[in-house]
């Protein structure tokens, strides 16, 4: 839900998905730059990182493209001082009917709403959309 | 920020099915930067107690 909540999905979440183009097998790669950067391994694809948020590295996401698809059509916003993509909400609702546990479910009605009302307007959250490359 | 909201929430005012607590939580969500968003998404868990992995715990999360 966390690229949700940075387009303008008035919700929460207490993890954040990261999304890496690595096979699954080397999530060891992963850990290491984790542990280099002051975090703590809680299990294999999930850390706390040394301010105490907990990330969850995904290595494929069901319901939609590859990474190198969906990269293309990610958007873009400005966190921390970085440029982050992060996938729009209308992949994120796929993913989720996709998977379809009750807390994906769960998610969906706001996820629609929030992305009728950017529709009507145009699209235009406050994110850019980047032209592909 | 103050000014996007306000044009954000007249926007939201003509939304039907939005009751007027939606229509501001939605209102302060839209017009905010991404940034804006993250820190007031981190903030609401910090006052509640549940920035901190060790600390939801306590709260019976996993």
């Amino acid at each position: 839900m966390s690229a949700a909540i940075l387009q303008g999905v008035p919700a929460t979440t207490l993890d954040t998905d990261l999304w890496v183009d690595l096979p699954a097998r080397q999530y060891v790669r992963v850990l290491a730059v984790v542990q280099k950067l002051g975090g703590a391994i809680l299990a294999r694809t999930v850390v706390a990182l040394k301010d105490d948020s907990l990330v969850n590295f995904l290595y494929r996401i069901d319901g939609i493209g590859s990474f190198g698809e969906e990269f293309e059509l990610a958007k873009e916003v400005s966190l921390g001082g970085c440029r982050v993509r992060v996938l729009p909400i209308e992949r994120i609702i796929a993913s989720k009917r996709h998977v379809g546990r009750p807390k994906d479910i769960a998610h969906l009605p706001l996820l629609e709403q929030v992305l009728a009302l950017l529709s009507k307007r145009g699209g235009g959250s406050r994110t850019a959309k980047r032209g592909g490359g | 920020m103050k000014k996007k909201f306000e044009i954000e929430l007249k926007r939201l005012k003509r939304e039907p099915g939005l009751d007027e607590h939606e229509r501001i939580l939605l209102a302060r969500s839209l017009s905010a930067t991404p940034q804006e968003r993250w820190d007031a998404h981190e903030n609401f868990l910090r006052s509640l107690g549940l920035f901190e992995h060790w600390k939801r715990k306590e709260f019976g999360f996993k």
